[in-house]
């Protein structure tokens, strides 16, 4: 039992992911099939190897189904300037080329602000204690919702988040 | 060992020197041809534009994979939905979504607003005028572009289709069921390619867009679904805030105007 536990914590990730996976489409069935009376079922039920913990964590059943990027790798926000996103044709082919418009050239699409280009992550560990790229739960209080772009962001005092899926993400003031 | 130099000897034979290229005849040197800019294709862009110039209701829906690049060149890839609710000439709905965030814009032809579901926030500005207007309003001062804007600024003066570079029909293909015409266009670091629907209701299908301004050149891949003349409830143009609802600023692109 000790050895395959100490496997298990050894083991891959992707099993982890995997478990937590099941346990959560468990949860969010029991929660769709039973109504109020079974909702822990799922959780219960699958419970073993602490997993319950996991999915309790996501909200158990019932909510709509959501993604967690605490895990991303900051390189993959790191997005350079170069990297237009081209979602839309005469906005890209026309105003562009006359010099105007493509001020958020992101696309409707692109809900990834890039937050880290290797200066701007250097410089702001230097500075303050809120990494851009990094993840948190929750924002301190006293923040400021602002629309900017087509996005919501939440301004801290210098330090700026952004929404993802439940978390929020600490990037580089958007204006 | 003697064989091995033999065949260094042939592949060395085999591959023509730089001298053995120049010489190779100059008759038909590799210059665009005379009509780069194929005309029908042109003309298939003014059909379609101008049929959906007389779509007075509608409903559309994408998916969408976009590609952005790394600061090393590495791409990585994302999706999106997104449907709108149209009605000519001013009211729009738009529930624009991903695995990351979900956004509504909703515009009766007075004001506009972006709303976020999950904070339950919303920005409110009054505009009038139609469509196509408010896409170029929307993206001038506030930086928010629209899914499938090229849809309402096709057949507008938005839309130019003199500064084409190339333009050549890519033959047929299907997409979604429908049989298609395929056309591809050049301009400036933009390649793109259009499917649109073969026959008497030319509806786009499927856009392609490459950017070439980036050596990674990142892809963007639009399908497109339509559903003509849906039933679609007035109500659904004007936002009303849900309980618990919070007006925030909208705060305008840095450099917009």
């Amino acid at each position: 039992m000790t050895n395959s536990a100490g496997r298990i914590a050894a083991g891959s990730a992707v099993v982890t992911v995997l478990m937590v996976f099941a346990l959560s489409t468990l949860a969010e069935a029991a929660a769709h099939r039973g109504g109020g009376g079974r909702g822990g079922g799922g959780r219960e039920g699958g419970g073993r190897e602490g997993g319950g913990g996991h999915a309790s964590a996501r909200g158990g059943g019932g909510q709509a189904r959501q993604v967690n990027n605490s895990r991303a790798d900051v390189r993959s926000n790191n997005v350079r300037n170069t990297s237009v996103n081209n979602v839309n044709v005469n906005r890209n082919v026309n105003v562009n080329v006359e010099g105007g418009g493509c001020h958020n050239c992101r696309g409707w699409d692109n809900d990834y602000h890039p937050v880290a280009t290797a200066a701007a992550v250097t410089a702001t560990v230097a500075v303050t204690s809120a990494i851009v790229g990094s993840m948190v739960r929750t924002v301190p209080a006293g923040c400021v919702p602002v629309n900017y772009g087509g996005m919501v962001y939440q301004q801290c005092g210098t330090t700026w988040y952004q929404p993802q899926a439940g978390q929020y993400i600490v990037v580089n003031p958007p204006y | 060992m003697v064989r091995s130099i033999l065949m260094l000897g042939l592949l060395v034979a085999l591959v023509p020197g730089p001298e053995a290229r120049a010489q190779t005849p100059p008759a038909s040197p590799t210059k665009p041809a005379a009509n780069a800019v194929d005309p029908a294709s042109i003309q298939a862009l003014k059909d379609m534009g101008a049929y959906l110039r007389t779509l007075k209701r509608f409903r559309v829906s994408t998916e969408h994979s976009g590609e952005r690049v790394l600061a090393d060149g590495q791409k990585l890839q994302h999706t999106a939905r997104a449907e709108l609710d149209v009605q000519r000439p001013d009211k729009i709905r738009v529930a624009m979504k991903s695995a990351r965030s979900e956004r509504e814009l909703i515009y009766n032809g007075k004001t506009v607003t972006l709303y976020t579901p999950a904070q339950k926030y919303y920005s409110t500005v009054e505009f009038t005028g139609a469509l196509h207007q408010l896409v170029d309003r929307l993206e001038e001062r506030y930086g928010v572009q629209l899914p499938l804007q090229d849809l309402f600024l096709f057949g507008t003066p938005s839309a130019p289709l003199d500064k084409i570079e190339s333009a050549m029909n890519a033959g047929q293909d299907i997409v979604g069921g429908d049989v298609c015409d395929h056309y591809a266009f050049r301009q400036g670091s933009i390649d793109w390619q259009i499917w649109i629907r073969t026959g008497d209701k030319p509806l786009p299908r499927k856009l392609v867009i490459v950017n070439r301004g980036d050596e990674a050149r990142p892809q963007s891949v639009s399908l497109i679904t339509w559903k003509l003349n849906p039933e679609i409830n007035a109500a659904a143009f004007t936002f009303t805030p849900p309980k618990g609802a919070k007006k925030i600023e909208m705060v305008a692109a840095k450099s917009g105007k």
